[in-house]
């Protein structure tokens, strides 16, 4: 690791200058854990928006559109598309982007991600991918999910807007009852609206929401293939980040905080850092208890995440 | 498993609608534990070039069954110097006459497989060059 150092900061140097290869490579390198150094604050924070949906509903087609919406806007997109990772090999087929409508845009970035199984639906380490792609100056990050069942909604803590897609003809009024990504979405999107049914399946989600009386979603009727509702959900987006703005969130504070923490703790295992070594040696051997253990690897990461900058 | 899966992009450049034999090609690097960014039909030189890059990829397995391999992966491999991804490892699929391959090896193309190769022969060329130490 301290090899690599002088490559790491000359990446880093690289992707302050706008080099847009450091910014892929330091992509690969977050995306494994690697612990990086601090960018700097991100001056104007892009939004981040989450798509998600079963397989099948048009999230990669859906995202495409989007991206030609905000390209016309003059906006910078980013895409971190995620798609599910063998259980049995660990290999993975990444398809998002063939949907997406691929050109040498250089205001289009798309990082295609693989979702171990159990990990919510998207890849590990996506926030530190997202700071920075944020920090590159892309003014929207799309994040799509391999695909949610019902509950996975690890996007969810990711992004500022999460969309649900839902398609006509998925299930019965019941399916729309059970508990899970219909409760946290920020906005659902009845796509394929250009299919016979999407009227009943709009007026169905409709009810239950409006039944469950916490708060009005908004609900767009969406059609890739035509590009209908595409404008009409992109200012549904934006409506919704405004409104989640001031709100101070302690608790996604924390929740980042410990995030941080234990990326750093792991890269620092990672790298066989002795200090970590040995406070893991010692609580083994019963010298430290747990809490005292936890105490020391504290003071230890967060002096070495000082002395880094 | 592997701890860091292998990154390869595969794509079909130019005008070519035949992609049964790199969706084939596909799933057999899926199966053997690699991430497959599969780009698509249609892409130019460019796109792919880009993908590459954006996607921070080892690999790049082209696929061309329309006859315009000698002016297409030329202009990829240009692309990519052009783009300091000399480090990139560059396959080539589909019809290629014999009479071709040598020269495409010449001008930097790893290894050019035609119909009938066994899968295993491409999985088993992909790991033993990306073990391999860098030059």
């Amino acid at each position: 690791m301290i090899a690599n150092m002088p490559a790491l900061d000359d990446l880093v140097a690289r992707f302050r200058q706008g080099d847009r290869q450091a910014l892929a490579r330091l992509l690969s390198l977050a995306g494994r854990g690697a612990a990086l150094p601090d960018l700097g604050t991100v001056r104007a924070r892009g939004k981040v928006v989450a798509f998600t949906g079963s397989g099948g509903v048009g999230k990669s087609t859906l995202v495409g559109k989007m991206i030609a919406h905000l390209r016309g806007q003059g906006l910078k997109v980013a895409v971190l598309a995620c798609d599910p990772q063998s259980p049995v090999s660990g290999g993975a087929l990444l398809g998002d982007r063939f949907r997406m409508g691929d050109k040498a845009d250089e205001g289009v970035f798309i990082r295609s991600l693989a979702a171990l199984p159990g990990h919510g639906a998207i890849a590990d380490h996506l926030a530190p991918m997202v700071r920075l792609l944020q920090a590159f100056g892309f003014d929207v990050v799309l994040i799509e999910t391999a695909g949610s069942g019902q509950s996975d909604v690890g996007a969810r803590d990711l992004a500022d807007v999460l969309v649900l897609l839902l398609q006509p003809e998925s299930g019965d009024e019941l399916q729309w009852e059970k508990a899970g990504v219909l409760e946290v979405a920020d906005v659902i999107v009845i796509h394929k609206a250009d299919l016979p049914g999407a009227e009943q399946t709009a007026a169905q989600v409709r009810a239950i929401l409006d039944l469950s009386g916490q708060r009005s979603i908004p609900l767009v009727k969406v059609s890739a293939k035509s590009g209908q509702g595409v404008e009409e959900l992109w200012r549904a987006i934006e409506a919704v980040a405004r409104a989640a703005a001031p709100e101070v969130r302690v608790a996604d504070l924390a929740q980042a905080a410990q995030q941080l923490l234990a990326d750093r703790v792991t890269s620092a295992w990672k790298t066989h850092d002795p200090a970590l070594v040995q406070i893991v040696r010692r609580w083994q051997q019963g010298e430290l208890s747990l809490r005292d253990a936890a105490r020391a690897v504290l003071t230890l990461v967060t002096d070495t995440a000082e002395s880094s900058q | 498993m592997e701890a860091t899966p292998l990154r390869i992009v595969l794509a079909k450049v130019g005008l070519d609608g035949h992609d049964r034999g790199i969706k084939v090609v596909a799933r057999a690097l899926r199966d053997a534990g690699m991430h497959v960014i599969y780009a698509g039909l249609w892409l130019t030189p460019e796109a792919v070039v880009r993908t590459v890059a954006d996607e921070d990829a080892d690999w790049l397995g082209l696929s061309l069954l329309s006859g315009a391999h000698m002016t297409l992966v030329p202009r990829v491999l240009e692309l990519l110097r052009q783009a300091k991804l000399e480090h990139v490892k560059v396959l080539v699929g589909g019809i290629v006459p014999e009479a071709d391959i040598p020269k495409l090896l010449e001008m930097g193309v790893a290894r050019v497989f035609g119909p009938g190769t066994p899968l295993d022969e491409i999985v088993s060329f992909v790991r033993q060059t990306a073990a391999a130490p860098r030059q």
